[in-house]
């Protein structure tokens, strides 16, 4: 056998041998549920990120609240009735001589 | 529950369905992944982002090809990609493991000299698989480290049987080349 074709074949054992402990390594036995708690983990991110259309009703139920409560206070206003303020009497409903107690004394 | 069933399961969003799929494919990507970076640390990352990727795109799995074909195609984008971007860190590493495996060896029949001068031929070794081609290198890992059939390296490789026994015969051709001097006296 001639020297080229020894060394061609030494080489290929050393690559065949190199290879071979190569494929006996062996990945982490947790690792599939390594990887499925990371795909998990995204999937709670996802749903924790707002999204655009979730920004828009927020604001636009803002400015609907902002706009009822305006016009409820205006309407509240527009109809008050001058009668009932006439028959109010304030000295009727807050008695400051409770507070005085100039007559319990 | 067969293969089919198992990813309609997944695309509905049963993790537990992909669990299986993964217990059954993951020690071929990352013997795949083994092949491209020849770190056991490395191929563990690869093999988590190939798995992220297949879960995340698998309802465009369209099932023209087998599942397996089109698992490794994604495998060994993500690993090329991955070998190219971490080319200078990688070189840096091997040289770490060499000192590494060098003097942390158990064999206590080799002695200091003999285990420098295999982890300097795996070096080697390592250097010249990583300077093919990129097609040379897949037909390559594809055939020594998965054992593969050239029909279905071409499948994979959407090429033809043909084209397939030539890049190895060239993968084989380069690699001698590169480590006559160096390895083979």
């Amino acid at each position: 056998m001639s020297n080229s074709i020894k060394t061609q074949m030494r080489t290929e054992n050393y690559i065949d041998d190199f290879i071979r402990r190569e494929k006996q390594t062996e990945p982490n036995p947790f690792l599939s549920t390594h990887i499925i708690a990371e795909i998990e983990k995204m999937q709670q991110a996802e749903i924790k990120k707002v999204t655009w259309w979730q920004i828009v009703v927020f604001v636009a139920c803002i400015v609907i609240m902002i706009f009822l409560g305006i016009s409820v206070g205006n309407s509240y206003i527009n109809h008050i009735s001058q009668e009932i303020t006439m028959n109010i009497n304030d000295n009727e409903i807050e008695n400051l001589g409770y507070y005085s107690l100039n007559n319990y004394e | 529950m067969t293969e089919e069933q198992l990813i309609q399961e997944i695309v509905c969003g049963n993790t537990l369905a992909f669990k299986m799929i993964m217990e059954k494919y993951q020690d071929r990507v990352f013997c795949v992944a083994m092949g491209f970076v020849h770190s056991k640390e490395d191929a563990e990352d690869l093999t988590q982002e190939v798995f992220i990727k297949v879960y995340l795109s698998l309802s465009t799995f369209n099932h023209k090809s087998k599942f397996s074909t089109w698992l490794y195609r994604i495998t060994i984008n993500t690993c090329i990609n991955f070998a190219n971007r971490n080319r200078k860190r990688r070189l840096l590493q091997s040289l770490e493991d060499v000192w590494y495996s060098a003097f942390n060896q158990r064999d206590e029949e080799q002695t200091p000299l003999e285990k420098m001068e295999i982890s300097e031929r795996n070096l080697l070794i390592k250097k010249a698989i990583d300077s093919l081609s990129d097609r040379q290198r897949v037909a390559f890992i594809l055939s020594k480290y998965e054992e593969l059939p050239q029909k279905e390296i071409a499948a994979i490789m959407d090429t033809t049987e043909g084209a397939v026994e030539q890049l190895l015969q060239r993968a084989k051709n380069n690699l001698q080349k590169k480590l006559k001097r160096s390895v083979g006296n």
